[in-house]
């Protein structure tokens, strides 16, 4: 059996105009930068087109990929955070215009989304905790909110995220506990 | 740091130190506190509790079709960029080669006015070959034929 190509030798071939190379990356990181995506804009499907925006900007810039810098996984969560972020932002002007409108509607659709597709989550006892660490995130100022998804869920060091971050670890330890306080008290409140 | 009863830790420290992002030494220091210090203890368990609950934080993803179709659709729009890619990097190759050519003329001024003298000597032998001009304009030997009577 063939050992599977590692990431360089995928960019490699996607930059060299090999489709399936690039397909294989697609494979690799598709579920990690959607997950990313899922929870800093909080939709599903706003989630699903930033992360085809995510790939297509990915092998767009590919050439400025420096293995000597970061890893490629890190230089690829960096660029479906910061693009998240940007959808995220956009989404909240997008929704603070509507809700002036209609939020009924709104709502309703949203609900009708939400059992279209599968939620395994939604049958997990403490859903109004899940509901709440949600709400809570989605309050969150940006680089907390990058820095609390790509500890907890992508399991990214803190190091490696204030180096993607070019910024110091104390910033980031920082940011990650006020994020993690910011949820605790969330959950508090939920309790009570 | 402190001994285990000189200070209490931070809820910052105590929660680096449950998802293990301090250094090993500080790491010993906070556990020996933890085990002694009843009100660490009680902080370090309900971060943990939390982070439990953080991770509990499913997805909603979409049925493996979607994103079967998304592929083909990514796919494609990489073909379609990678076509245009090769054209601009054509013409880019074209700019840098009249870059360096204006370069090089800037550097070398005398022989690039014979190659370009040259150029346009065969350019124009060329032309009057193509477009049988030989026939109006008088040959190279017959130019020089009459330039030597008019001396």
């Amino acid at each position: 059996m063939t050992s599977p190509l590692s990431d360089e030798d995928l960019v490699e071939g996607t930059l060299g105009g090999d489709e399936d190379a690039f397909s294989q990356l697609y494979e690799r990181y598709r579920q990690p930068v959607y997950a990313t995506a899922y929870r800093i804009i909080q939709s599903a499907e706003d989630a699903r087109d930033a992360t085809q925006e995510i790939f297509v900007k990915l092998y767009r810039s590919l050439r400025s990929w420096n293995p000597r810098k970061a890893s490629f996984s890190t230089w690829t969560y960096r660029l479906a955070s910061n693009h998240a972020i940007d959808c995220w932002r956009a989404r909240k002007r997008r929704h603070e215009n509507l809700d002036a409108e209609d939020t009924g509607e709104k709502a309703e659709r949203e609900y009708a989304f939400g059992d279209a597709i599968r939620s395994p989550y939604r049958e997990v006892a403490g859903r109004e905790q899940i509901d709440a660490v949600r709400r809570c995130v989605d309050l969150l100022p940006a680089l907390q909110k990058k820095v609390f998804i790509l500890r907890y869920f992508q399991e990214m060091k803190l190091d490696e995220i204030a180096e993607m971050e070019n910024c110091s670890l104390g910033t980031v330890k920082t940011s990650l506990f006020r994020a993690t306080h910011a949820v605790r008290r969330a959950l508090r409140k939920a309790r009570n | 740091m402190p001994g285990s009863e000189a200070r209490h830790y931070s809820e910052e420290e105590l929660l680096m130190h449950l998802l293990q992002e301090e250094s090993p030494e500080v790491g010993e220091n906070i556990a020996g506190h933890v085990r002694e210090c009843g009100e660490c203890h009680a902080v370090l368990r309900e971060y943990e509790l939390v982070v439990a609950r953080i991770l509990r934080w499913g997805l909603d993803d979409f049925p493996a079709e979607a994103w079967d179709a998304d592929r083909v659709r990514l796919l494609e729009q990489y073909r379609h960029d990678r076509s245009w890619l090769e054209r601009r990097g054509l013409l880019q190759t074209l700019i840098r080669g009249l870059e360096a050519a204006w370069s090089y003329a800037l550097e070398n001024p005398l022989p690039t006015l014979g190659y370009i003298v040259v150029a346009i000597a065969f350019a124009s032998e060329r032309t009057i070959t193509f477009l049988r001009l030989d026939r109006v304009v008088p040959a190279t030997s017959e130019v020089i034929e009459i330039i030597r009577q008019f001396f």
